[in-house]
């Protein structure tokens, strides 16, 4: 067990040479273990594993395979030499290949005589390694024909193959990185997929990326934590005995003194209920959610990344269908199958913070703020745009919320991170919906632009707009809900007040 | 315990095949539906050999495209590449004699080249890239070639009849059918082509250099069409034609589609296509027996074209389409 | 900013030109065409010039503006010429029948065919230039059903009158089309219905968010598409006074190429009417130019071949997309 396999020391990266993506993380992996690095969106898991199969090059820091120092690979290939590869999170899974084609995408070269491809020597090699790895799977069938998280297995038996195809020296343990395997599977695939991985465990050490605690927890080893680019902690499961609040914390950890929550921004006791779900249920994602929204009041539904909460959000926005349950805003009830647009004419509004989702970055300020405010900016007889109008609009926003641009005129990508969302923000200020939904709404934005943010969205609370926050930022909750739903393994486990909240998340 | 899973009963084998390609089921009713309205003409040795002519010219044109299909794009440059390579050959005679013929692979392979390199590095969408090219190549063949077709003899011996009922031309396009399926079957180009095609996002992270099989892809279109071009310049008349006709240009992509690539790419390829080709031109023949106006031909064609795409589109959800 | 604009001089300095390429270009290239077919033939401004040059653009700008639309929301209508031939031919077969009524009808048939067309994509995801394609040729086989491809005369003359009546000078169809292009551009830039086109073709996601039903504006897209084509057939017809389904055969690439000339990109979102005027003129003057020196149709398609693609190339915004098929 003490044999490390591969260890990185110090490995320092920075982006445009402001943005430390890394700060002196060091992590290891020995041989047949199961390595977990956890952490939140942006606490540098993915830089740390593209640095070690080669796409990106590391600013400073060394790399130990076996003991013996060796250069960082600067290619995927590379790295597969030295017996390093991944499985993406996304996109890796070709769906029109058939299994043995694919276990061999990109590695043909042993298998072509004369040009043409030994698909007999082939398929009996891929037989050979599906039953080695215990993956059970035809190798005639098409990839799309397998379940997903048999795609997942198969994608893992690829990466084992081809580090076996490319590597130098015959015996290399391979290191397989897993980018978050399981975000595309239900909960019975789950457990199949990490059944077959356990008994994989003798073929292949792996690195396990994920935000899913209850996961981590159970299946690997050891698990180094990330936060904010830096390593905060190590812990050894077989020495260590830890809950999963002890894990969650360490991940999201702050200190207390950043849970501010000022008691005149809550929402009034108003008892009309302009959003109603109950026992609603999207198999595989989440499963009997029931809450009721007051007006003026907001929820938030809190829990790791994976438990399903953004897949809620997402459902009440209609960009997702539920199969249970009901779901009714004010006395309307609210089918599954309907899309954004309908959901927005019925006074429900999504605001996600990823940039470029719902802004035109090719339009100024004015057209993005306009345009799902038309009505206020038409003629009374006929219906033309009145340019005067929207760019008061325009102006009137920019003013109050201190985007920072040239003028309303000014094309929206050339402003900042902030003041793009800003102006998403803007544009639903105006709108004045019934309820607004918040999917991560400050995102990737600096400190001073998501206070801003907070004062308008708590001011359009006092106005009256229900709100349903979902976010990766615990203080997010603390300022702006009223009630914060706990979300893990799709079902609300407990539902908390803004005070208590912060005693449980304070340490 | 690899042999026990291939061998499977027969049976179930043709029901796979049939699954695969359920355009077979389509080709035998087809035939059973006009044998049995028009047993005498349908089955007749004429019928047969007009059948197996105009195969050759579908399957000829189709052929190269259908590998540029399997990455999800389209080639229309075909038409083009026989009209301006016969041109060419026109051009060349008295210079190269009877190697001329070779200007239309060289045409097709430039062609193909120039297609992949625009369309992989300007990111052009294909289709109005390809058919714009088809245009110019049209303008440029009636400049070269002063605006009416022009003959060129000493290609006769290729549609020289070798054995009765069975146009040579046809016989001579078994090889390049038997190359575009060697190459479908049995290489890496078309399962890289395939990974393309099904996700090429997936391709790229598996470590495939994506531009350089997509612009392979348009030179395989090239080199075939061109290739083709060679028996379908003698076969279509022996002339270096001008004019742009729609319907050939429309046709070899029914039988492309109708064959069952979907146009969204990843899978089918030229084995396909020739069973396109092959329907096709049965449903085509049936037609032409009939009492049918020509022109209703073309609108059914029309209508085949968008319903075969529309199956072939189908269950495939989450595909933004412009 | 405004104090920055002043300081720079605009209309000199080479940095504003590079970023309003896709405004001023086209513009040059008017000139340059005029310019360039005035020299080698000194007729080509007279009053006799003239006229051709606005019979010649005239129903092309109205088709175009059609054209416009859909490649704004990132899509392409293979169809336009011949449901512009479609109409033409509805109203030269039916006009003795069911007298000036035909124009209507002309109109309905081509609505149609643009619903189906807008349906193909939106309902049943087929790629918009195969839909248009598919439906092209069936319209292409109506035509010929209809027509049974002989050549037809029109022989009424208050709808000859429609497209041939002179007013300060002009044949009446160039109000007809600068009509239509004023209204095009009005309806892009000025009405919420352009506005959304605009959103479809720029950030489909970011249109399903806010208030747009795609899949409807969509349709609505390529019914206006059929419904300006089939306007322009009828105007043709009233200009031309006959014709076979042989009309408007190479129209597509000219067509496609005077709205990219113009500065609409075919990725969608940027663009409009406004724009397609120049690149219409530059297509159409190029067109009759050369029809004057008495260069062949030839050089002619191979031109607008070669315009099309470079023009697609300068146009596209190659930062936006990642996968282009």
């Amino acid at each position: 067990m003490n044999d490390k396999l591969l260890e990185v020391k110090e490995v320092y990266k920075t982006f445009d040479g402001v943005v430390h993506a890394l700060k002196c993380v060091s992590i290891e992996a020995c041989e047949n273990e199961i390595v977990g690095v956890v952490g939140e969106n942006g606490a540098g898991k993915s830089t740390l594993m593209k640095i070690l199969v080669g796409v990106y090059s590391p600013d400073k820091g060394e790399m130990y395979h076996k003991g013996k120092m060796i250069p960082f690979p600067r290619t995927p290939k590379e790295a597969a030499k030295r017996g390093i590869s991944i499985v993406y999170q996304e996109n890796g899974v070709i769906p029109w290949l058939k299994v043995y084609q694919f276990l061999f995408l990109g590695h043909e070269d042993k298998y072509i005589k004369y040009m043409k491809l030994q698909t007999v020597r082939m398929k009996e090699k891929a037989c050979e390694i599906l039953e080695e790895l215990h993956v059970a799977c035809e190798v005639e069938a098409f990839m799309h024909e397998l379940p997903l998280s048999t795609q997942k297995m198969v994608e893992i038996a690829r990466a084992i193959l081809g580090v076996r195809l490319e590597s130098e020296d015959g015996d290399t343990t391979p290191i397989i990185i897993l980018d978050e395997p399981t975000a595309p599977l239900t909960d019975d695939e789950c457990k199949e997929l990490f059944r077959d991985l356990l008994k994989m465990k003798k073929n292949a050490s792996f690195i396990f990326i994920s935000h899913i605690i209850p996961e981590v927890m159970e299946f690997t080893d050891r698990v180094h934590v990330l936060r904010d680019g830096n390593l905060v902690a190590k812990y050894d499961f077989s020495k260590e005995k830890m809950t999963e609040e002890d894990l969650f914390r360490a991940i999201v950890g702050r200190k207390s003194s950043e849970y501010i929550s000022r008691s005149e921004d809550r929402g009034a006791a108003d008892e009309e209920v302009v959003l109603a779900a109950k026992n609603l249920t999207k198999s595989g994602h989440f499963y009997d959610v029931s809450f009721d929204l007051h007006k003026g009041t907001c929820i938030g539904f809190f829990g790791p990344t994976g438990s399903g909460k953004s897949k809620i959000i997402r459902t009440i926005a209609g960009l997702m269908n539920y199969d249970e349950g009901e779901l009714k805003a004010r006395d309307q009830e609210l089918k599954g199958d309907e899309l954004p647009h309908v959901r927005l004419t019925r006074g429900i509004g999504y605001f996600s913070g990823e940039t470029g989702k719902e802004l035109f970055l090719n339009w100024s300020i004015a057209k993005n703020i306009s345009i799902i405010n038309m009505e206020k900016i038409l003629g009374k007889l006929i219906p033309v745009i009145h340019f005067n109008a929207e760019r008061k609009m325009a102006e009137n926003i920019v003013q109050k919320l201190e985007i920072k641009a040239p003028s309303v005129g000014t094309d929206c990508y050339s402003l900042s991170g902030g003041n793009k969302q800003k102006v998403s923000v803007g544009k639903w200020l105006e709108r004045n919906p019934d309820i607004l939904l918040l999917d991560d709404p400050t995102i990737g934005i600096d400190v001073g632009a998501r206070e801003d943010i907070y004062e308008v969205l708590l001011e359009m609370k006092k106005k009256g707009i229900s709100m349903i926050l979902v976010s990766d930022e615990p203080k997010e909750y603390s300022i702006l809900c009223d009630k914060i739903m706990f979300v893990m393994d799709g079902r609300i486990q407990k539902v908390l007040g803004p005070e208590e909240f912060r005693k449980v998340m304070s340490t | 315990m690899n042999h026990s899973r291939r061998n499977k009963p027969t049976l179930s084998v043709i029901k796979q095949t049939l699954k695969m390609h359920p355009v077979i089921i389509v080709f035998l009713a087809l035939l059973l539906i006009f044998g049995s309205i028009y047993p005498g003409s349908f089955f007749s040795p004429i019928n047969f050999k007009a059948i197996l002519r105009q195969f050759v010219t579908l399957t000829l044109f189709a052929l190269g495209p259908s590998f540029v299909v399997l990455t999800g794009r389209l080639d229309l440059s075909y038409v083009g590449v026989w009209m301006l390579g016969g041109v060419l050959v026109w051009l060349c005679k008295p210079v190269l004699g009877m190697f001329s013929i070779i200007m239309i692979p060289v045409t097709g392979i430039a062609t193909g080249l120039f297609i992949g390199v625009i369309q992989t590095k300007a990111k052009i969408p294909s289709f109005i890239l390809t058919l714009s090219l088809v245009v110019t190549y049209t303008g440029l063949s009636a400049l070269i070639a002063g605006g009416y077709p022009r003959a060129v003899d000493g290609y006769e011996f290729i549609t020289a009849p070798l054995i009765p009922l069975i146009p040579s031309t046809f016989i001579w396009s078994i090889p390049i059918i038997i190359a575009a399926v060697f190459l479908m079957k049995c290489t890496r180009i078309c399962v890289y082509l395939n990974a393309i095609g099904s996700n090429e996002e997936g391709a790229r992270l598996a470590g495939i250099n994506v531009d350089k099989y997509k612009i392979l892809a348009f030179m395989l279109s090239g080199v075939f069409t061109g290739i083709g071009g060679i028996i379908l310049f003698q076969h279509l008349g022996g002339s270096a034609q001008v004019e742009l006709k729609l319907n050939t240009i429309v046709w070899p992509l029914v039988a492309i589609v109708l064959g069952g690539t979907p146009l969204t790419g990843g899978s089918g390829g030229p084995q396909r296509t020739i069973l396109g080709a092959i329907t096709f031109t049965v449903f085509y023949r049936g037609l032409y027996l009939s009492a049918l106006h020509p022109t209703m031909i073309t609108l059914l064609v029309g209508i085949v074209l968008i319903v075969s795409i529309i199956i072939s589109a189908r269950g495939l959800k989450g595909v933004t389409v412009t | 900013m405004m104090r920055k604009k002043l300081m720079t001089k605009p209309g000199l300095s080479l940095e504003w030109l590079g970023s309003n390429m896709t405004t001023v270009g086209p513009i040059i290239f008017v000139i340059a065409v005029v310019a360039i077919f005035q020299v080698i033939n000194p007729s080509f401004l007279k009053y006799r010039g003239i006229i051709t040059l606005v019979y010649s653009m005239s129903y092309f700008l109205i088709a175009a503006c059609g054209l416009t639309f859909v490649i704004m929301t990132g899509s392409f209508d293979f169809s336009v010429p011949n449901m512009l031939k479609l109409s033409a031919l509805i109203c030269v077969l039916y006009i003795e029948k069911i007298g000036l009524l035909v124009i209507p009808l002309a109109l309905l048939v081509c609505l149609g065919f643009g619903f189906i067309n807008g349906l193909l994509l939106a309902k049943f995801k087929v790629p918009s230039f195969l839909a248009t394609l598919g439906v092209s040729i069936v319209v292409d086989g109506i035509a010929w059903y209809l027509s049974k491809g002989h050549l037809r005369i029109m022989q009424d003359e208050t709808f000859r009158s429609l497209a041939t009546t002179f007013i300060a000078g002009f044949p009446s169809i160039l109000y007809w089309g600068m009509g239509v292009w004023i209204l095009s551009t009005f309806l892009a830039l000025c009405t919420v219905f352009g506005r959304r086109t605009y959103a479809v073709g720029g950030n489909l996601e970011g249109a399903g968010l806010s208030d747009i039903n795609i899949a409807w504006h969509r349709i609505k897209v390529f019914m206006l598409s059929g419904f300006l084509s089939g306007l322009a057939g009828v105007l043709y017809m009233s200009q031309m006074g006959g014709g076979s389904v042989k009309i408007a055969a190479d129209m597509a690439i000219p067509l496609f190429a005077s709205v990219v000339a113009g500065g609409t990109a075919l990725t969608g979102g940027v663009g409009g009417p406004h724009r397609t005027l120049m690149g219409v003129i530059i297509i159409t003057w190029i067109q009759a130019g050369m029809s004057m020196l008495a260069i062949g149709n030839d050089v002619q398609m191979l031109t607008f071949g070669l315009i099309a693609i470079g023009m697609s190339i300068a146009t596209i915004d190659r930062k936006r997309i990642k996968i282009v098929k």
